[in-house]
C-alpha cells in the first residue's frame, strides 16, 4: 500500500505554496497602492493635509485646467519618440549580438547593462557632463573655436535622448532574448525560396520576434510616460514632463489628492497602451506553440 | 539546349583548414535522380549549400540551365530546397508555407490558388492547409516541406536528409512517394543521404563523397555492383574486407594469400605479385554449405565454424569465424542450409566475384 501523502504533498498545498508569492506580490505592490491612489485621487488636501471628503474636483482640474493635460500630451509624444528611437536602435544591436555574439554573447548584453550598475542619477550626471555647457562635446567644439552646440543643452531633445539612454537596455535585452529562440536557419528557408533578405525579415523574423519586440516596446514607452528624473537633469523649462510635474504633487506642493488623479490618469493611459500591446499579439502568429490546440 | 540541368565545375570550399568540398564537378541531367551519399561530414551539406547560393565557393562555378549563377544570390536562382528539421515557418498556416515561394514572385492570386490545389493533392496533404507546423505528424510536414520546395516549379530541388527525421516505416514509405513525384514532376532532384540504402532505392545516379571529393559517380547499380575504390566498396552495401597479399597473377585473375588460405578474385588495378590488397566480397554474394559438401566447379572455398546466425526475416546473416578467429558474415536467404551455431561450414564464392583494391596504409 501506498504511504499516506502528507500534507505538503498534497498538489492543492503546492499549488498554493506555489501561488502565494506571486498572489502577495500583487496584493501588497500593485493592487495596495492602486487602490490607495484610487482613493486618495477622489479626496481633498489643503495645507499638507488629506482629508477624507469625497468629491471630483481633483480630475475636474486635471482634465480641465490645460496644463496637465498638455504635459500628458508632451510625455506621450515624448514617449512615442524615445521608444520608437529605442526601437530602431536596439533591433541591429540586439541582431547583431544574438547572430554573431557566439561565446561573448552574455558579456555584450551585460556590457549594455553595465550603466545600470550605477544608477540612475549618476548616469544622468554622466550625461550632463558629456552634453551640457561644459561638457566633453561642447568643451571639444569650443577648442576648434567652434560655437558651442545649443541643441543639446537643457531642452526637449537633450532629455529625450537622457531618457533613451537610460531605457535603450531594456528594448535591447528584450528582443536579444527573443533573437535567441529564434530559428536563424528560417531565414536561409526564406531567402533560397525567392526572398530577398529584407523581405525575410519583414516575414520571417519580424513576426516571429513580434512578441519581445512588443515587449520591449511595453517596457520603454510606460517608465518613459512617468519619466520626472531625466527633464529635471537635462530637460531644463522646456522639457518638462508629466511625470515631473506628477512629482511635484508630492514632494513640493502637498497636494496628494490632484497627484494622485493624475497618477490614476497615467495608470489609464499604461492600461490603454498595454490593452493596445497586447491586441497585436496573436499567439498563433508568433510561433508560439503551446497557443492554439 | 543541351539536357544538362546543372553543371559544377571545380567546386571547392575551405572552412579554415579543412576542405569541405574538394574541386567536384559534375553534371546533372534534366529529370535525373542524382543521390550524394557519403559519411558525416564528407562535405554533402556544404555542396548543396554551395550550389543553392547561401555559401560562396572558393573556387568553381555553378550553371543552372545553361545560366552561370555562381555570383547570384540563393533568392536570384530559382532552386527549391528541402532541409531536414523541415523547418517550416512556424507563425504561417500550412497554405502559406507552401505558397511562400509564389508570394516571393509575386505570382497572381488565381496562379497561387491553382497551384497550391494542384501540390496538395499531389502529396495528400489536402485538407490540412488552414493548419499550423506544429499541428501536423512528421510524415505530414515532411511533405509540406516538400510542396513549398515543388510548388515553384524550381529548375532543380535540393534535398538535404529530408527523411531522416522519420521513423523507419514512414521513410520506406516516402521514398517510393518523393521518388514517384520526381518522375511526375520531370524536376532533377539533388538528394543528400548518408543512408545507403535509400540512396540505392531513389536514385538513377549516386556520386560517393568521401572528406570533399567524389569517390566515384556512376549510375546506382553500378556503384554497387562495381565499386571503384575500396572506400566505396566498404561503404556501399555490406561487405567483407579481406587484407592479403597477390600471390599470383593470370588471365584477369589474382590469386590471394589470406589467413592461411588462398582464394582468386578478379586482378586487382595497380597491385603487382606481392602486394598488400584489400579484397571486398559483398556477403550475399557467398554461400555457406555444410562441410564436406561439393561445391561448384572452380569455386573459392573457406572453411569455418558457423558461430551464430542473425535471423533478419527474408535473409540472416550467418557468422563463421575461420580458425584464427577472423569473422566472416554470409547473407543467405534464411531457410538455407540447415546449418546450427558450433556446425563447421563452407564458404564458397564464384572467383569472379569481388574486388580488389591496392591495401590504403600498408
Ligand atoms: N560553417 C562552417 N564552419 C566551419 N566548418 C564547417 C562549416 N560547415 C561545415 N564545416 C565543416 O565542413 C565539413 C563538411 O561538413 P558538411 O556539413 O558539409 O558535412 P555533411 O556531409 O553534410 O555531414 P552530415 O552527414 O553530418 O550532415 C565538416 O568537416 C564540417 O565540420
Ligand atoms: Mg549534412
Amino acid at each position: 500500500m501506498a504511504a499516506p501523502r502528507r500534507l505538503f504533498y498534497r498538489s492543492e498545498t503546492r499549488f498554493l505554496l506555489l501561488g502565494l508569492p506571486g498572489v502577495m506580490f500583487v496584493v501588497f505592490f500593485l493592487l495596495f497602492p492602486i487602490v490607495s491612489v484610487i482613493v486618495f485621487s477622489f479626496w481633498r488636501t489643503e495645507s499638507y493635509e488629506i482629508y477624507a471628503d469625497w468629491n471630483l474636483d481633483n480630475y475636474r482640474t486635471v482634465l480641465f485646467e490645460g496644463t496637465y493635460l498638455t504635459f500628458l500630451w508632451r510625455s506621450i509624444v515624448t514617449a512615442v519618440v524615445v521608444t520608437a528611437a529605442c526601437l530602431v536602435y536596439a533591433w541591429p544591436v540586439a541582431y547583431f549580438i544574438a547572430k554573431y555574439g557566439g561565446r561573448y554573447r552574455l558579456l555584450l548584453v551585460l556590457a549594455l547593462a553595465a550603466p545600470f550598475f550605477t544608477g540612475a542619477v549618476l548616469r544622468l550626471s554622466a550625461l550632463q557632463a558629456i552634453m551640457g555647457p561644459i561638457g566633453v562635446i561642447n568643451m571639444a567644439l569650443g577648442m576648434f573655436g567652434l560655437p558651442a552646440v545649443e541643441f543639446l543643452m537643457f531642452n526637449k531633445f537633450a532629455s529625450g535622448i537622457g531618457i533613451a539612454y537610460l531605457y535603450l537596455p531594456f528594448m535591447v535585452t528584450a528582443i536579444y532574448l527573443s533573437l535567441l529562440n529564434f530559428n536563424f536557419q528560417l531565414l536561409n528557408v526564406a531567402k533560397v525560396n525567392g526572398a530577398r533578405p529584407w523581405r525575410a525579415f519583414l516575414t520571417v523574423t519580424w513576426p516571429l520576434n513580434w512578441i519581445g519586440t512588443a515587449i520591449g516596446i511595453t517596457l520603454v514607452f510606460i517608465p518613459c510616460l512617468a519619466e520626472s528624473l531625466t527633464p529635471t537633469f537635462l530637460g531644463g523649462p522646456s522639457g518638462k514632463l508629466y511625470g515631473s510635474v506628477l512629482g511635484l504633487q508630492f514632494d513640493q506642493t502637498g497636494t496628494w489628492a490632484l497627484g494622485s488623479a493624475m497618477g490614476v490618469l497615467l495608470f489609464a493611459v499604461c492600461c490603454v497602451v498595454i490593452a493596445v500591446m497586447w491586441w497585436t499579439i496573436d499567439l498563433r502568429r508568433t510561433g508560439f506553440t503551446g497557443a492554439g490546440r | 539546349m543541351t539536357n544538362v540541368a546543372v553543371g559544377l565545375q571545380g567546386l571547392t570550399k575551405r572552412f579554415g583548414r579543412t576542405v569541405a568540398v574538394d574541386r567536384v564537378t559534375l553534371e546533372i541531367d534534366q529529370g535525373e535522380f542524382f543521390s550524394l551519399l557519403g559519411p558525416s561530414g564528407s562535405g554533402k551539406t556544404t555542396l548543396l549549400r554551395i550550389i543553392a547560393g547561401l555559401e560562396d565557393p572558393d573556387e568553381g562555378r555553378i550553371v543552372i540551365d545553361g545560366k552561370d549563377v555562381t555570383g547570384l544570390p540563393p533568392y536570384a536562382r530559382k532552386v527549391g530546397m528541402v532541409f531536414q528539421d523541415f523547418l517550416l515557418f512556424p507563425h504561417m498556416t500550412v497554405g502559406e508555407n507552401i505558397l511562400f515561394p509564389l508570394r516571393m514572385q509575386g505570382a497572381p492570386r488565381a496562379e497561387r490558388d491553382e497551384r497550391l490545389g494542384w501540390i496538395v493533392k499531389l502529396l495528400h496533404i489536402d485538407g490540412l492547409e488552414e493548419r499550423f507546423p506544429h499541428q501536423l505528424s512528421g510524415g505530414q510536414q515532411q511533405r509540406v516541406a516538400l510542396a513549398r520546395g515543388l510548388i515553384s516549379r524550381p529548375a532543380l530541388l535540393l534535398l538535404d536528409e529530408p527523411l531522416a527525421n522519420l521513423d523507419r516505416e514512414l521513410r520506406k514509405e516516402m521514398e517510393v512517394e518523393v521518388r514517384r513525384y520526381q518522375r511526375e514532376l520531370g524536376i532533377p532532384f539533388v538528394y543528400v543521404t548518408h543512408n545507403q540504402e535509400e540512396a540505392l532505392t531513389m536514385s538513377d545516379r549516386i556520386a560517393v563523397m568521401r572528406v570533399g571529393r567524389f569517390e566515384q559517380v556512376a549510375p546506382k547499380f553500378e556503384v554497387y555492383s562495381d565499386p571503384a575504390t575500396a572506400f566505396v566498396a566498404s561503404f556501399v552495401g555490406h561487405a567483407n574486407r579481406m587484407r592479403g597479399r597477390v600471390a599470383a597473377l593470370e588471365g584477369g585473375r589474382a590469386t590471394i594469400d589470406w589467413d592461411g588460405a588462398r582464394f582468386a578474385v578478379p586482378a586487382p588495378g595497380g597491385a603487382g605479385v606481392g602486394a598488400a590488397v584489400d579484397v571486398f566480397v559483398k556477403c550475399e554474394r557467398l554461400t555457406v554449405l555444410p562441410s564436406g559438401s561439393a561445391a561448384p566447379a572452380g569455386a573459392n572455398r573457406l572453411d569455418g565454424v558457423l558461430r551464430d546466425v542473425i535471423f533478419k526475416g527474408q535473409i540472416a546473416d550467418y557468422i563463421v569465424a575461420r580458425p584464427s578467429g577472423v569473422e566472416i558474415v554470409v547473407s543467405e536467404a534464411a531457410s538455407l542450409p540447415r546449418a546450427k551455431a558450433g556446425d563447421t561450414v563452407l564458404i564458397t564464392w564464384a572467383p569472379d566475384t569481388g574486388h580488389g583494391f591496392p591495401a590504403e596504409g600498408a
